[in-house]
């Protein structure tokens, strides 16, 4: 199960938002796996099968592992320094540009709907295929390329409307 | 990776539309902390063999759980021991159903209660226990009741080869391992 693990962990945190709760659903994964390991077993692509059951734990208990609406000032300074780190050093001036840029984004993606938010992550930072997508929600790819789209477009709107790209 | 048809770019894109892409190309996604897996994986560990555990109670016992009684083995007999009750020289058998799940009442009596006892119920290959697919092996801790003691187990079998079904009983520093043999036809 190791190899998919960093992947695991990450949908977790695409869908639960936050580091509490994505180790959260992260922990009560591998548990529900360890219930069902004979079954693991025998599974021949078991990381969309553990994404699967990550994905309707996450549905079944949404109150339990969904995202908070308010970040909390820890929360914030935990990803301020993700932001520093991915920034760099060579520009400065671009750099801060960058972040500045990344913290509308995440601004505006918190203002998406639960399904626009998580297609589009998926999607377009992960690069999961609409495939994968429809097999892990259970969606038709058509309603899946909706989602994606709108999503877009309303990405675009709050960050021009923010100033983000004036 | 991407989609032909969401990754390419079309006509209509506009610049901000490439840098959206861009941007949530590059959304960074703290990763999980260096001890983070390693304690994931021995709290499942615990936590998923603590549910098992319970899930067989849930399962086996029903409703004798509820009402406070912790029960056991073996196959229709009741014996009346001052300590573990005695694997009985003849061996109780029954005769399954290929596939077909059969509940076995296993009878048990002890003359005194027991607290702290340890069950270990051992399956030949071909057989299973209803609700744990693949293990050969179920042991948990309970206690003995006084006098009558029940413990329905739901078998299924899986290959005609049948075998035995093996029971042990251990408290203390005593034990003993009763016998159940299963036919298919």
């Amino acid at each position: 199960m190791r190899p998919h693990f960093d992947r695991l962990y990450r949908l977790a945190w695409h869908l639960a938002g936050q580091k509490a709760e994505a180790e959260d659903l992260f922990q009560e994964l591998l548990i529900k796996a360890y219930v069902k390991v004979d079954e693991l077993a025998k599974i021949e692509e078991p990381g969309s099968w553990l994404s699967r059951i990550m994905y309707n734990l996450f549905i079944d208990e949404r109150r339990r592992f969904t995202r908070r609406r308010l970040q909390t000032v820890e929360e914030a300074q935990l990803a301020g320094e993700g932001l520093a780190a991915f920034a760099g050093n060579d520009d400065p001036l671009r750099d801060t540009q960058q972040r500045d840029k990344i913290r509308a984004l995440d601004a505006a993606l918190s203002q998406l709907s639960d399904e626009h938010r998580l297609v589009v992550l998926l999607h377009d930072t992960e690069g999961y295929k609409l495939k994968e997508i429809q097999s892990l929600i259970g969606v038709p790819v058509g309603t899946i390329k909706s989602r994606l789209h709108r999503a877009r477009a309303r990405l675009r709107e709050i960050l021009t409307q923010s100033g983000t790209f004036s | 990776m991407r989609d032909e048809n969401t990754q390419s770019t079309s006509v209509q894109d506009s610049d901000e539309d490439l840098e959206i892409r861009a941007l949530l190309k590059d959304y960074p996604v703290p990763g999980a902390t260096a001890t983070f897996y390693d304690q994931a994986l021995l709290r499942a560990t615990h936590e998923g063999a603590r549910r098992q555990r319970k899930r067989w109670l849930l399962t086996g016992f029903g409703s004798a759980i509820a009402a406070g009684m912790a029960l056991w083995i073996m196959g229709g007999f009741l014996l009346a021991t001052p300590d573990l009750p005695i694997a009985e020289p003849g061996i109780p058998g029954i005769t399954m159903t290929l596939e077909a799940p059969r509940t076995v009442n296993f009878v048990f009596a002890s003359a005194t209660a027991l607290d702290s006892a340890v069950l270990t119920v051992t399956l030949p290959d071909g057989i299973e226990l209803a609700g744990f697919p693949g293990q050969r092996v179920i042991a948990w801790q309970t206690s003995l009741n006084e006098g009558k003691n029940y413990l329905p187990l739901e078998l299924i079998a899986l290959s005609p080869a049948g075998g035995e079904v093996l029971a042990r009983l251990e408290h203390k520093d005593r034990d003993r391992t009763f016998r159940l043999r299963v036919e298919v036809g």
